[in-house]
C-alpha cells in the first residue's frame, strides 16, 4: 500500500467523491455480521469493516465468530422462528448452501439486484445466488483447489516438483507408495465421515449429485463412481491418514505427518501459519480422474454475503458490501496476500498480488496459478440436497472399501438419498 | 330456610376457595401452558405437516408413510435401542457391584473413591466426548498404549470403524453416567438395616448370596428407577454422538442416533420441521411406553 501512495490517493478521492455525489443518506448503526474461520473470513470482513470505517466513520461493525455448522444452525433457528431481531445483518453462507437457503426462507434475504453490478463477478457465482430472476447476495470467495505438498519429503522420495504437474489420481497413489516407502510418511489425510474429496474429484469432471435440472444423477454418474473408487484405491493402497475430525484433519499435514492434501485455496492461510515450514511446500494442480472430461482442477466450498431482509441497518450493509466487495481491487489484492482469499470479482484478477512468487511455497507464483485454475474449474449445478447426498456417499464408503462391487454401491446410495430429498 | 341459607354460604365459600386455589396455581398454569402445552400441541400440529423450511403444506399421514420407508430412521431407532440394550445393563451392573464395595464399612478410603466416581457427571457432556474423541483418535492415548502394552500391533481406528465407533460412545456414556447411578444405590443401602445382613451372615450365607437374595430384592425400587431414567437418557442420547462424529453420526450412520437425525433434519439437511416433529414424536411415545411399564412394574410390587 506504501509503495502505491499516488494510486491509492486516487482511488480514495474517486470513493469520496462517489459516495459524495451519490448522497446516500447518513449511515449511522452498527452491522452484526456472522461467519467462521478467524483466519479466514473474520479475518477478511474486518479488514474490509476497517475499510469501510475509514470513509464512513459513522458505522461500526461487530463481527462474530461462529463455527460453520453453528452459523447455520442460528440462521436456520431465527429464519424459521421469525424472531428477526435475533438475526444478523449480513451472513456467510456456503456456496452449496445458498439455493436451500433462497428456497426455504423465501423473502428472509435482500434482494441485491441493481444495488451491485453482478457482471463484475465470476458468472457461476452469482448464478447460485439467483432465484426467479433476483440475485441476492455479494460473491466472495472461490474454493479453487490445488494439491499442496510438501517439496522435502518428495524430493526425499526422488520426486520433482515437474512430477506432480497435471497428474491422475492413480499416479498419485504411485507416488504416494513411494514416498511412504522412503520417507515413512504417510501421502495423504482424509475425512472418511466428510464428502469433500468425493465433491473435488467429481466437479473436476462436471458432475455434480445432480444434473443440471436438479434431479438425482448417481447410478448412471461415471465421475461419481470414479471419485468412489479413488478414494477406495487410496485407502486400500495405504496412502491415506485417516482423521477423525476436522481438527485432526487439519493437523495431519500442519504437524508434517503427511506428505500432500488436496483441497481448496482458503486452506493457505492456515497452512502458512506454519512459519517453521516456510519454503517446504509447493503446489500442483488437483489430480483428475482417469476418465475422458475429467481436468486438472476443481472446486471445494467457496462462499458468500447475504444481507437479511428485515434487518435494520439492510441499506447500510449492501451498501458496504457494494463498496467494499463490489469493487475495491486495492481490498481483493490485500487479502490474496495476507490470507490466500481469491475473491471472484474478476477485476481484481489483474492485481500486482497474483503475479508475486510467494516464498513461502519456494517461490511459485501460486496466486497467477489457482487464477488459472480457477478457470478452467467446470461449473456444475449445486441443487438443494447436497448435505443429503455427502451423507448417503460416506455411509456407503466403508462398504465399498470392504470390496462391495461399485454400481451395487452407487445404488444403494441413490436408495438412501431418494427417501432423504424430499 | 336457614338450611338453605347455611347451604348458600357454605356454597360461597366453597367458590371462594375454589376461586382463591386457582388465582394461587394461575402464574404456574399460565406457564406450564406457554412453554409445555402450547409447544406440545404446536408440534403435534407440525407434524403433520411437511416441506421445505417454510414453505409448508398439510401432509396428513404422509410423514408417517416417510418414517416406514425411511431406512435412515429405522437405522437410527435401531442404533437408539442397541445403545440402550448394550449400555444400560452393563452400567447398572457396574454400579450396582461399586456401590455395594463402597458400602463396606471396613473400606479405607471410601470418601475419596465415592468422590472419584462420581466426579464424571459433574463433566459438560460436550467436554467429555471431546476428551473422548482425542483419546480415541488415530494418535490418541488409547491406541498409544495398548500398543505400548504389545497388546496390538497396529494403530485402531476407533471412530472410522463402524463397530468400534459403538464401542467408543458405549464407552464413554458408561464412564459418564455409571458414578450418577451409584450414587443412588449408596443412598438406598444405607437405609438397609445392617443386621439383615449381619442376621445372614451368621446363618452363613456367603458374601454373593447375601449380595444376590438379599442387597438386590431390597434395591429393586432403586434399580427400576435407575433403569427407567438411563433408558429414557439413551434414548435422547445427543450430545456425545455429535461431539464424537462433528455431528454427521457417522462412520455409515452407526452412531446416528434418532436426536441426532432430528437435529440433522431441522439444522443440517433441508429443513423439514414436520418430519422433525413427527420423529421427535416417536421418541415421545417410547418414552411413555417405557414410563408405562415402569408403574405397571410399580403397581406390581405393592
Amino acid at each position: 500500500m506504501d509503495t502505491l501512495p499516488l494510486k491509492t490517493f486516487a482511488l480514495r478521492a474517486a470513493l469520496a467523491g462517489a459516495t459524495l455525489l451519490a448522497a446516500a443518506p447518513a449511515f449511522a448503526g452498527e452491522i452484526t455480521i456472522w461467519c467462521w474461520d478467524p483466519n479466514f473470513n473474520v479475518a477478511v470482513m474486518r479488514e474490509a469493516g476497517a475499510r469501510y470505517t475509514k470513509a464512513h466513520p459513522e458505522t461500526t461493525f461487530n463481527i462474530v465468530d461462529f463455527a460453520k455448522a453453528d452459523v447455520e444452525q442460528k440462521l436456520q433457528t431465527g429464519l424459521a422462528s421469525g424472531t428477526t431481531n435475533a438475526l444478523p445483518d449480513i451472513v456467510l453462507i456456503e456456496d452449496y448452501g445458498a439455493q436451500k437457503f433462497l428456497q426455504s426462507f423465501p423473502d428472509a434475504f435482500a434482494p441485491m439486484t441493481g444495488k451491485v453490478d453482478y457482471s463484475g463477478f465470476a458468472p457461476y457465482k452469482v448464478e447460485l445466488m439467483t432465484l426467479e430472476g433476483k440475485t441476492y447476495g455479494m460473491p466472495f470467495d472461490s474454493g479453487v483447489t490445488g494439491l499442496f505438498y510438501r517439496r522435502d519429503y518428495l524430493e526425499q522420495a526422488g520426486f520433482k516438483p515437474a512430477d506432480l504437474e497435471n497428474i491422475t489420481w492413480d499416479r498419485y497413489i504411485e507416488i504416494g507408495k513411494a514416498v511412504e516407502a522412503k520417507t515413512g510418511k504417510k501421502m495423504t489425510t482424509q475425512e472418511l465421515n466428510n464428502g469433500g474429496m468425493t465433491r473435488i474429484m467429481m466437479q473436476s469432471a462436471g458432475k455434480w449429485y445432480f444434473n443440471a435440472d436438479g434431479e438425482l444423477d448417481v447410478t448412471g454418474n461415471a465421475a461419481l463412481k470414479g471419485a468412489l473408487e479413488a478414494q477406495a484405491k487410496m485407502v486400500k493402497a495405504g496412502i491415506v491418514k485417516p482423521a477423525t475430525g476436522w481438527n485432526d484433519y487439519v493437523n495431519a499435514f500442519t504437524s508434517g505427518d503427511v506428505a500432500s492434501v488436496v483441497t481448496g485455496v482458503w486452506i493457505t492461510g492456515t497452512i502458512k501459519a506454519q512459519t517453521a515450514q516456510a519454503g517446504k511446500w509447493g503446489v500442483a494442480p488437483t489430480p483428475r480422474l482417469d476418465m475422458a472430461g475429467s481436468t486438472n482442477a476443481s472446486n471445494l466450498g467457496g462462499s458468500s454475503w447475504y444481507v437479511i431482509e428485515s434487518s435494520k441497518e439492510k441499506d447500510e450493509a449492501i451498501s458496504f458490501l457494494a463498496e467494499i466487495y463490489g469493487k475495491d481491487v486495492e481490498f481483493y489484492q490485500k487479502i490474496l496476500a495476507d490470507r490466500g482469499a481469491v475473491g471472484s470479482l474478476t477485476a481484481a484478477r489483474s492485481g500486482a498480488v497474483y503475479q508475486q512468487a510467494d516464498a513461502f511455497f519456494g517461490g511459485e507464483q501460486v496466486w497467477q496459478r489457482f487464477s488459472d485454475w480457477l478457470a478452467k474449474v467446470p461449473p456444475v449445478t449445486y441443487g438443494i440436497f447436497t448435505n443429503e447426498l455427502d451423507n448417503a456417499v460416506t455411509a456407503n464408503m466403508q462398504a465399498l472399501i470392504a470390496g462391495k462391487p461399485a454400481d451395487e454401491v452407487l445404488k444403494d446410495i441413490e436408495a438412501q438419498a431418494q427417501t432423504q430429498i424430499q | 330456610m336457614a338450611n338453605v341459607m347455611a347451604q348458600n354460604r357454605r356454597g360461597g365459600l366453597k367458590r371462594y376457595y375454589d376461586v382463591n386455589g386457582w388465582l394461587f396455581i394461575a402464574p404456574a398454569l399460565l406457564l406450564i401452558g406457554i412453554f409445555l402445552i402450547y409447544p406440545i400441541i404446536s408440534s403435534l400440529t407440525l407434524s403433520v405437516y411437511s416441506g421445505r423450511g417454510m414453505m409448508m403444506k398439510f401432509a396428513g399421514f404422509g410423514n408417517l408413510v416417510r418414517i416406514y420407508n425411511d431406512p435412515i430412521f429405522w437405522k437410527a431407532l435401531t442404533n437408539t435401542f442397541t445403545f440402550f440394550i448394550i449400555q444400560v445393563p452393563i452400567m447398572i451392573v457396574l454400579a450396582l457391584v461399586i456401590a455395594n464395595a463402597l458400602n463396606n464399612p471396613k473400606l479405607r478410603f471410601s470418601g475419596l473413591l465415592r468422590t472419584a466416581i462420581f466426579l464424571p457427571c459433574v463433566s459438560s457432556l460436550v467436554a467429555y466426548s471431546i476428551l473422548f474423541k482425542s483419546m480415541f483418535s488415530v494418535d490418541g492415548i488409547v491406541n498409544r498404549t495398548l500398543i505400548g502394552l504389545g497388546l496390538m500391533d497396529q494403530p485402531l481406528n476407533w471412530l472410522t470403524d463402524p463397530f468400534w465407533a459403538k464401542v467408543v460412545v458405549i464407552t464413554a456414556i458408561t464412564w459418564r453416567w455409571t458414578g450418577y447411578n451409584m450414587i443412588f444405590y449408596l443412598a438406598a443401602l444405607q437405609n438397609i438395616d445392617r443386621s439383615i445382613d449381619e442376621a445372614a451372615r451368621i446363618d452363613g450365607v456367603p458374601s454373593w448370596g447375601r449380595f444376590f437374595y438379599l442387597t438386590v430384592p431390597m434395591l429393586k425400587p432403586v434399580i427400576l428407577f435407575t433403569t427407567i431414567t438411563s433408558t429414557i437418557g439413551t434414548l435422547q442420547l445427543f450430545d456425545e454422538v455429535y461431539s464424537l462424529t462433528e455431528g454427521t453420526g457417522g462412520p455409515s450412520n452407526a452412531t446416528l442416533t434418532l436426536s441426532l437425525y432430528i437435529y440433522n433434519l431441522t439444522f443440517r439437511f433441508m429443513p423439514n420441521f414436520g418430519y422433525a416433529a413427527t420423529i421427535s414424536y416417536v421418541i415421545v411415545v417410547l418414552v411413555a411406553l417405557l414410563s408405562f411399564l415402569q408403574f405397571y412394574a410399580v403397581r406390581e410390587r405393592r
